[in-house]
């Protein structure tokens, strides 16, 4: 042992250390490795799901035999207005489009559109694909008799659309969002967990003893949140990655940029509940020293969390409602619910900033009064230490 | 110097430690006796500030210990505590890093000890997997692995076998060699016997008996008297003045004498009884020096 002596690590070094154990013995952990898993699992296959479901009414593919280079593009317009997406596909006469419909190829196929008999070929009856097709050949045929007659088609008015709440529409935002909050909610309650289990394990294993007398109660607590921290962080990102990815690829969303941005809002959430949650959990985790009696200790800030996601799948249903307006600025249930409310259109940005305000303002005292209690319980190995009794024997 | 100075420490009404002082010099063994709850433990929690006291200080090198000197102390507290889940080797690598050293030493030391108290081939079985007497060398090498200062132990040699306490024996003078101070404290008198240069007597929250160990054996000798007449009818001594009889057995008797007592009036009576086969002014065992010690309320004894 030839190399340099030891030296004394500062505040932010000590912080580091305890983040950097946390970080390589939880993700080695197993079950932190199958929840991860399961989580992009599940979400993979809500999509894939929702993919299927959807199918049925998602592209159709309708041939036109001698298309003369208006119909596709008034298909394709009217499919539009109704929400549908329809390939078209041009046949060269009636034999192909026959032979098309009975391989499947295409869902339906359209002869003699512009002409006198116009006539849709189908493998069986569908109603839209029918609707969209005569709306689609009356309309083409119209403005054939109308242009013969000479009326002036340039000059047709367009409809402007207002919608009165201000906000296009927010349903697949909303949608987002409570996917978002549910993936939110899971990883609070597990990683806020994980902070208790820790908090507890060295309590019961007094190997807190051997870490007190290098350095402080709240380094240790600041090294713990935040070595957690940055892996649910880190998990949530990938979720998030993945989750929008596999979104786009799918084709499930319509607006790229509002997804992206429902789900940077859902991430930017998670920092603010998770440091308040860690913080509860490992405050109240201090107060025993056995994993068994973790539960007990645990209870009222769960009930909080669980709270709080009621709310918010409540909030889902009616954004602008007082419930979800209030709980919207509660410290603790701001986290689940304000995503909602921002989502659908609801809040407003002063709002949303108080919301987090109150939460930062939430957060800093836990950590004021929550450290001292934390100090005091840590070294208390014997049963089940008192809030009051903590504060009082703050390394007594 | 390490000094204990005036330590004192009362949970409610329980007056713990009351004015306990002693001090260690750089390069010597201090053994800690005392019966149980007499306050060993709750000194040096107080010392490690992991219990604060209500008056008193413990200082090194003249400063009051605050985080960081605590931080080049090697401490193993009474109540063994490792990760269970963390690797041997891990756990000592991140201990010694909190202890301040780098990575790559860190490693380094937290090898070097696991080798050197015979975990070489458990440095990467999880802690909890070890027996516990391994669980205790992993400990011990906890306490040792961020080069330390200073060592202070509570128990260190509890639950050891032969050879693992030859081994901690054995790395514990080597750390006095190097100039550390050593504080234990154990229940094997014999080992502090062997190992120390000074003992510290606590009974009742005070140190009722501190100092090198041949030191208090020569304030105790000239007290304590073993006369062997072989002859001698039972209860020969007990008129003698100032003179009270510890032990008789069969003529094997052992007497204290009183400050002053006459030992050649002794002399006298005994052979007045037949035959004397032994006659000699006994050192006391720490044994006896503890019980004695332990035994005797309100009598300071202080070197």
């Amino acid at each position: 042992m030839t190399a340099s002596g030891p030296r004394d690590p500062g505040s932010a070094a000590l912080v580091r250390l305890v983040a950097a154990r946390e970080v390589s013995s939880r993700i080695r952990d197993k079950n932190f490795i199958v929840s991860s898993v399961v989580i992009v699992v599940l979400l993979l296959g809500l999509m894939a799901f929702q993919v299927v479901v959807s199918a049925g009414d998602g592209v159709s593919r309708l041939g036109i035999v001698a298309e003369d280079g208006r119909l596709g593009p008034a298909v394709e317009a009217q499919a539009g207005a109704v929400g549908l997406d329809v390939d078209v596909v041009e046949l060269p006469d009636e034999a192909a489009a026959r032979a098309a419909v009975e391989a499947e190829e295409v869902d339906g196929a359209l002869l003699d559109g512009a002409g006198p008999t116009p006539e849709l070929l189908l493998a069986g009856r569908d109603a839209t694909l029918e609707a969209l097709v005569s709306g689609a050949v009356s309309g083409v045929a119209v403005s054939d008799r109308l242009l013969a007659a000479g009326v002036e088609l340039q000059a047709l008015p367009e409809v402007a659309v207002t919608t009165l709440d201000g906000s296009a529409d927010d349903g697949q935002q909303v949608v987002v969002a409570i996917i978002g909050v549910v993936v939110l909610y899971g990883l609070l309650i597990l990683f806020a967990q994980f902070v208790a289990q820790g908090v507890v394990e060295e309590k019961a294993s007094r190997v807190v003893e051997l870490l007190l007398a290098t350095m402080r109660p709240w380094q240790l607590l600041a090294g713990k949140v935040l070595g957690l921290g940055l892996l649910g962080l880190g998990q949530i990102v990938v979720i998030g990655v993945v989750g929008v990815t596999a979104a786009l690829a799918l084709d499930l969303v319509d607006v790229p940029g509002e997804l992206v941005g429902t789900v940077a809002t859902v991430v930017a959430w998670f920092v603010l509940g998770y440091a308040f949650y860690a913080c509860v959990f490992a405050v109240a985790a201090s107060l025993v020293s056995r994993q068994e009696d973790l539960g007990s200790v645990l209870t009222p800030a769960s009930m909080l969390l669980v709270g709080g996601f009621v709310v918010a799948i409540q909030a889902a249903g009616d954004p602008g409602g007082t419930l979800a307006t209030v709980t919207s600025y509660v410290p603790g249930l701001s986290p689940l619910v304000m995503p909602v409310r921002q989502a659908a259109g609801e809040a407003a940005p002063w709002q949303v900033l108080l919301a987090v305000v109150l939460m930062l303002v939430a957060i800093a005292l836990i950590v004021r009064v929550g450290g001292r209690v934390y100090a005091g319980a840590l070294l208390r190995t014997s049963g089940r230490t008192r809030i009051r009794e903590a504060l009082r024997a703050e390394r007594g | 110097m390490l000094e204990f100075d005036g330590l004192c420490k009362s949970y409610g009404a329980d007056r713990v430690l009351d004015g306990v002082s002693f001090t260690v010099a750089p390069g010597s063994m201090f053994g800690f006796c005392g019966a149980n709850g007499a306050g060993k433990t709750t000194t040096m929690r107080i010392a490690m500030g992991l219990a604060r006291a209500d008056a008193g200080e413990v200082r090194w090198r003249r400063r009051p210990l605050d985080q960081a000197l605590r931080r080049r102390i090697g401490y193993m507290p009474e109540e063994r505590g490792l990760y269970p889940r963390m690797r041997v080797a891990e756990q000592l690598t991140y201990l010694a890093r909190l202890h301040g050293l780098d990575a790559a030493p860190a490693a380094r030391a937290a090898d070097h000890w696991a080798e050197r108290l015979g975990l070489g081939e458990r440095r990467r079985d999880q802690v909890e997997k070890l027996s516990l007497g391994n669980q205790q060398r992993v400990q011990l090498a906890a306490a040792l692995v961020g080069r330390p200062e200073v060592l202070i132990l509570d128990e260190p040699f509890s639950g050891l076998d032969p050879v693992g306490v030859d081994a901690l024996a054995e790395a514990l003078l080597e750390q006095v060699r190097g100039g550390v101070p050593v504080v234990f404290s154990s229940h094997q008198l014999d080992l502090v016997e062997r190992l120390c240069d000074a003992v510290g007597i606590l009974a009742r929250g005070t140190m009722v008996a501190a100092g090198p160990v041949a030191e208090l054996r020569r304030r105790e000798a000239g007290r304590l008297l073993r006369v062997v007449v072989p002859d001698a009818p039972a209860g020969w001594a007990a008129g003698l003045p100032g003179v009270r009889v510890a032990s008789e057995r069969a003529g094997d008797t052992l007497l204290e004498l009183a400050a002053g007592a006459d030992d050649q009036a002794v002399l006298a009576a005994a052979l007045r009884t037949g035959r004397v086969t032994h006659f000699a002014w006994r050192e006391p065992t720490l044994v006896e020096l503890f019980r004695e010690a332990v035994a005797a309320p309100g009598r300071a004894v202080a070197a």
